[in-house]
């Protein structure tokens, strides 16, 4: 099949699970309503009868920012994933690996535990941002330290140890605010539930970043994945390209971790349908695994709002009772594309 | 084309190389050879700017240290003995990775008709057109070999660098291999510096040997110079030649 054909359908695909994320819900609202409002929000045109004011409400003001928003944080969090493999010459590596979601959760934890307020409701989401960034930037400073060339085997140690030490720092403090503690395991798990337009406004151009960041460094990521003394002898200034790559990662996982907590799963797994799709090449695979990213997120979004309806459940378990089994399906499957590790030579 | 001088490098503050110095013009061949662990792939990290190191090597007169990464590639490709693959590309994709300092860019790289073309001719010269699109992972140790050669043919550089290339390739491929680097060093006029464990490989490929021994130069010269004599014999602790004599009386028992 064409590239450009199974992006379309793809793409189409994306539409469709936008149009259902904002129908379905504890109101359903007929698609034909929904493309109504929309149309007529957007262009200043309505199609049939005039829409329910209800209806208008609740598919403007709360479905379609949340579908929204899940829909650019998978986006982001796929693109992520694709860096953080590709640099890190780790298949199964993401930016939790550095340490982004640790170091996010002990900012939450500060701002629940001490019941802080500096910035209205962005209070946790800022704290969490810049915990997680924060922590990224120990583990690469320290990296670098230890070995000029930042390797990739020193970044994921590093990374490691200090996830590990932010958890740590976290237990502390569960132990001593045992009352909030109810608080800090919600937003943990993730959801996309109560947000408003700022939320995708936020996330989109910081999506968008880091999706024309790893188009640009497309072929260095190709060459990448090879070794970094390959990528360096085949012309790939390494250390530019990895300061670059696993910012744009770090950045979009932890605004994305700030935004609407942990949602784990997207960014290791999505890369690995779209290279069994689309074949090895980050031309290709990092606007496939934006697209297959959103479109998953959008539907899992979805089950955590219908699945116990009226209760919901947290999107980050959906990612992961159906991401995990999906992955291993996948990983271990004989088809072509599977992504296998092998060594040329010694 | 290429000099290099005085150099000195290592891993961890401990010094593998010390005080190396050679030249190499336009079209020759060097074969380097030496025992495990004597500084040889050290020497052509160095040489290729992929390790720090002290001295110097000029290519073409410049300071390898004061070239870009992508200049780098324009001058010196290297055949590594080892690459981790953990994806599935093909086979085409793999060697057209090798344009990546050569392609033109804007934004990012573009793969333009003449990279298509070098790409192509690669992959003929190390015979592996007919798998051009086959996923990296079906592919024989030998075949692999093969592909990152073309790779880096396919960067076309004024030097190329081989860490153990026959690894992994028969006897014939092994023959062939020498005497394509011979062919592309005297008709293309490139300079060719191969790592060689396989010391009657290596004298296929080269009349110039630099022999390393504990990292520091043992002999530099013609096949004569380097491999006659005792010479050997002090750099691996055995008889070679006495070993090669023995191995062909063997072949003529065998007839």
């Amino acid at each position: 099949m064409a590239v450009k054909f199974k992006f379309v359908i793809m793409a189409a695909c994306c539409i469709a699970a936008l149009i259902l994320a904002v129908a379905v819900g504890s109101v359903f609202i007929p698609p034909d309503q929904v493309f109504g409002v929309l149309a007529g929000k957007l262009f200043g045109f309505g199609t049939g009868p005039r829409p329910d004011p209800i209806a208008e409400s609740i598919i403007w003001s709360l479905r379609l920012p949340r579908a929204l928003l899940a829909f650019i944080t998978g986006a982001g969090l796929a693109v992520s994933g694709v860096i953080m493999q590709s640099v890190l010459g780790n298949p199964l590596a993401s930016a939790y690996t550095l340490g982004v979601s640790s170091g996010a959760a002990v900012g939450a934890s500060l701002v629940i535990a001490l019941g802080l307020s500096f910035f209205g409701m962005f209070t946790l989401p800022v704290f969490g941002l810049a915990f997680g960034l924060a922590t990224v930037f120990l583990a690469v400073s320290f990296a670098s330290m230890m070995d000029k060339n930042i390797g990739s085997f020193t970044i994921i140690l590093t990374g490691m140890a200090f996830s590990l030490f932010a958890n740590g720092i976290i237990t502390l403090m569960h132990a001593f605010a045992r009352q909030e503690l109810q608080l800090l395991v919600a937003w943990q798990m993730g959801s996309f539930a109560l947000k408003d337009w700022s939320h995708p406004a936020i996330m989109f151009p910081a999506a968008l970043a880091v999706l024309a960041v790893a188009m640009v460094f497309a072929w260095d990521m190709d060459l990448m994945t090879f070794g970094e003394e390959q990528a360096a002898a085949t012309g790939v200034d390494l250390k530019r390209a990895k300061l670059v790559l696993i910012s744009a990662g770090a950045v979009i996982t932890g605004v994305a971790v700030s935004l609407t907590g942990v949602i784990g799963f997207i960014d290791l797994f999505t890369p690995h349908v779209a290279r069994k799709l689309f074949g090895a090449r980050h031309k290709l695979v990092v606007p496939a695994s934006a697209l297959l990213g959103g479109c998953f997120m959008l539907l899992c979004d979805l089950l955590a709002r219908v699945a116990a309806a009226p209760l919901e459940i947290p999107v980050g378990a959906v990612t992961s009772i159906f991401g995990a089994p999906f992955f291993i399906y996948l990983y271990f499957s004989r088809k072509t594309g599977r992504p296998f590790k092998r060594k040329r030579g010694l | 084309m290429l000099k290099v001088k005085g150099v000195s490098a290592g891993y961890n503050g401990t010094k593998v190389l010390h005080d190396i110095s050679f030249e190499l013009e336009r079209g020759e061949t060097l074969a380097v050879i030496g025992p495990n662990g004597c500084g040889k792939t050290t020497l052509l990290r160095a040489a290729a700017n992929l390790i720090p190191f002290e001295g110097e090597v000029l290519v073409d007169g410049r300071d390898v240290r004061g070239l870009s990464r992508r200049q780098t590639a324009e001058k010196i490709a290297m055949l590594f003995q080892s690459t981790s693959i953990n994806f599935e590309y093909t086979v085409y994709e793999t060697v057209m990775m090798g344009r990546y300092a050569r392609m033109a860019r804007a934004f990012f790289p573009r793969v333009a008709e003449a990279d298509k073309e070098a790409a192509l001719t690669a992959l003929d010269a190390v015979h592996m057109s007919a798998l051009r699109d086959s996923g990296l992972g079906t592919l024989s140790g030998g075949q692999l070999q093969r592909v990152f050669l073309a790779k880096t043919l396919a960067q076309q550089p004024d030097i190329i660098m081989l860490d153990e290339p026959a690894n992994h390739l028969d006897l014939s491929y092994q023959v062939e291999l020498a005497g394509l680097l011979r062919d592309w060093a005297a008709g293309k006029g490139l300079t060719i510096i191969g790592v060689m464990h396989d010391i009657n490989l290596a004298m296929h490929f080269s009349e110039k040997f630099l022999v390393l021994k504990e990292g520091r130069v043992e002999v530099l010269g013609p096949a004569g110079a380097a491999l006659g004599g005792e010479r050997l014999k002090s750099v691996y602790g055995m008889d070679v030649a006495g070993y090669m004599r023995e191995t062909l009386r063997k072949w003529e028992n065998i007839g």
